[in-house]
């Protein structure tokens, strides 16, 4: 079963009406646009449903943002790369700037208000942000978050290469998501060619995938610990990632799984001893296990994580939050859960969800996030025990339009992608799980003290280099 | 006694010139229990102004190349750029790609470079030594 991708086509005037009535039973992922047509992307147990709207020469786009304000970035990124104007934006800012021309913060006034900015170099190992903090004595009135420090105009510079020459650069765009984005790119692809898989290959992606999700959640975790200043969390999180990296090297050859996957299968020598992986695996649960209980056991951590950072189910539904933080607003949008794809088709899947949006509820999500991986890593590693896998499809030409949407670690990762008759880029479009979940860091932070700005940031923990491109 | 006691500290204050995060997440992996180099006396520091060198990553944005000089300037002389990763040592895959630049490490003319894609926690290890090595025949 191949990806289902439809498209619709829809008036500019209609717009707003049929994303009302979409957005019923599907989660909005954003809008893209090719030169001036616009696509804005729902995704449902159907499949992929793009929204096509064309847009005349000359005519400017009536934004939509008032009433989405998850289409607030895209519009200034539509504006900047492909140079559709705005009519009336929220923000009119430029999205993209050189180092001379920095755009002003948005910054609150009043008697009492001062203003704490941090960025964009800053004191930890961590991507470049611009952070302006308006407070009211220790309170944050409002958060201005000017990212864009990492732009590389990388979407333009794809266009007329060879799709599969790019495959490579696409596991490069983030660090952080690189298997889930390499795992949409060749979905991608494969849908345009019309390549299927074995089931040994889709096991070893799933494997790959949650391998990837354990060291990201436990990375964050470790640094939701610092943030709240539970010194031993954070070294013991740090330990236990560090081996997770060390297996991710021994099954893949890499320690954060660059490259492993690739489009018609899975490079040569992934997996190749899967007894042994799995054996590994359940030593490091064990750990991760009591690590995790001695976590949740501390009242004075737990007691900074309740109550930090309350980011409502409303407000998450109306940013079109995904992953972690939004399931921890009670919101469904798993995407191996609310559309499966490859061997998550076979496993019976129950999403995580808690309701609180504070920073103790994502931190709990990521929890049973990851011992819900190692339930289906042990699973999917026994499958693998009685299959060789084979050496990855050799791909034909492809050619078409097609969106996919693979479940990262920080949530839904989609990847657009058309191609000409000669299998060259005509428009490669990422939106990230990050892109989407930027704005509810600002929303979560107003009214939360500045020192908890660490700690609320870290339970986000949102990739930059995926964001900006 | 100050000098032999203190020579091979360093205090290091990393720089990101938009890399993928990928160099990040090994430079954070130095402060796990397996590699932990705070037994090396070294530490990752909050300001250009206590640090002894530089690390930088990516191949250098536009919206950053102002920050990254300035960040140089800010450090205490003499403080050495080491550039951490293929991107930074100008052979990554986004060096020249879109608006990136030629590599940050390039750019900001590093002493030490410390290839790989990103580089193991092992060869950041060894990256920092030379550079330990390199600041005390300077200091020499």
């Amino acid at each position: 079963m191949g990806d289902l991708y439809r498209e619709r086509i829809v008036a500019p005037e209609e717009l707003s009406a049929v994303l009302d009535e979409a957005m019923r039973d599907a989660l909005p992922l954003g809008c893209y646009a090719t030169k001036r047509t616009v696509r804005t992307l729902l995704l449902s147990s159907l499949g992929v449903l793009a929204l096509r709207t064309s847009m005349r020469e000359g005519e400017e786009w009536e934004s939509l943002a008032f009433r989405y304000p998850f289409f607030a970035d895209h519009e200034r990124e539509m504006r900047a790369l492909q140079g559709i104007e705005l009519r009336s934006s929220p923000d009119i800012r430029p999205l993209y700037f050189r180092s001379d021309a920095i755009p002003e913060a948005i910054v609150a006034n009043g008697k009492g208000v001062s203003v704490v900015v941090v960025g964009p170099v800053h004191a930890g190992i961590i991507e470049p942000g611009r952070f302006t903090m308006s407070t009211g004595g220790e309170s944050v009135v409002h958060l201005d978050a000017q990212l864009s420090y990492s732009h590389r105009a990388l979407e333009p510079w794809f266009e007329g290469q060879h799709a599969l020459a790019l495959v490579p650069k696409i596991a490069r765009i983030c660090g952080n998501c690189s298997v889930a984005r390499s795992w949409a790119y060749a979905r991608a692809i494969e849908g345009l060619a019309g390549v299927e898989l074995d089931a040994g290959t889709e096991f070893a992606r799933l494997i790959l995938a949650e391998m990837e999700r354990l060291h990201v959640h436990l990375f964050d975790l470790g640094n939701i610990a610092a943030g709240a200043g539970y010194g031993k969390g954070t070294t013991a999180a740090l330990g236990l990632r560090e081996r997770i990296n060390q297996l991710n090297r021994a099954v893949s050859g890499h320690r954060l799984l660059f490259d492993s996957i690739v489009p018609g299968g899975v490079s040569a020598g992934t997996l190749s001893d899967p007894a042994s992986a799995r054996a590994i695996l359940r030593e490091i649960r064990e750990d991760v296990v009591r690590f995790l209980d001695a976590f949740f056991a501390k009242r004075s951590v737990l007691r900074r994580l309740e109550g930090a950072g309350i980011v409502e189910e409303s407000l998450a539904r109306r940013f079109g939050a995904v992953g972690p933080s939004a399931r921890a607003s009670g919101i469904a949008c798993d995407v191996r859960a609310l559309a499966p794809y490859g061997a998550y088709r076979g496993f019976s899947f129950a999403e995580v969800l808690t309701h609180q949006g504070d920073v103790y509820a994502r931190t709990e999500v990521r929890r049973r996030e990851i011992e819900h991986s190692f339930d289906l890593l042990e699973r999917a590693l026994r499958e693998l025990e009685d299959a060789s896998l084979p050496m990855p499809l050799p791909i034909a030409a492809p050619s078409g339009i097609i969106t996919t949407v693979v479940e990262g670690a920080r949530g839904a990762e989609s990847l657009s992608l058309s191609l000409d008759g000669e299998g060259r880029v005509e428009r490669l479009h990422v939106i990230s799980a990050a892109y989407r979940n930027w704005p509810l860091v600002t929303r979560a932070m107003e009214g939360n003290i500045v020192p908890d700005f660490p700690l609320v940031n870290k339970s986000f923990n949102l990739c930059y280099s995926c964001v900006d491109r | 006694m100050a000098q032999r006691r203190f020579a091979r500290s360093l205090a290091i204050r990393h720089l990101v010139c938009g890399s993928c995060n990928g160099c990040e997440l090994e430079m954070n992996a130095l402060a796990a229990p397996q590699y932990d180099i705070s037994q090396e006396g070294w530490s990752i520091v909050a300001s250009p102004r206590h640090a002894d060198l530089i690390t930088v990553t990516g191949p250098m944005t536009e919206a950053m190349r102002l920050a990254a000089r300035r960040t140089l300037d800010a450090a205490a002389e003499p403080a050495l750029v080491v550039a951490v990763g293929d991107c930074a040592s100008g052979e990554g895959a986004w060096c020249g790609a879109g608006s990136a630049g030629a590599g940050a490490g390039v750019e900001l003319n590093a002493s030490i470079v410390v290839r790989g894609c990103p580089p193991t926690p092992d060869a950041l290890r060894e990256g920092l030594r030379a550079a330990a090595t390199l600041l005390d025949e300077r200091n020499s």
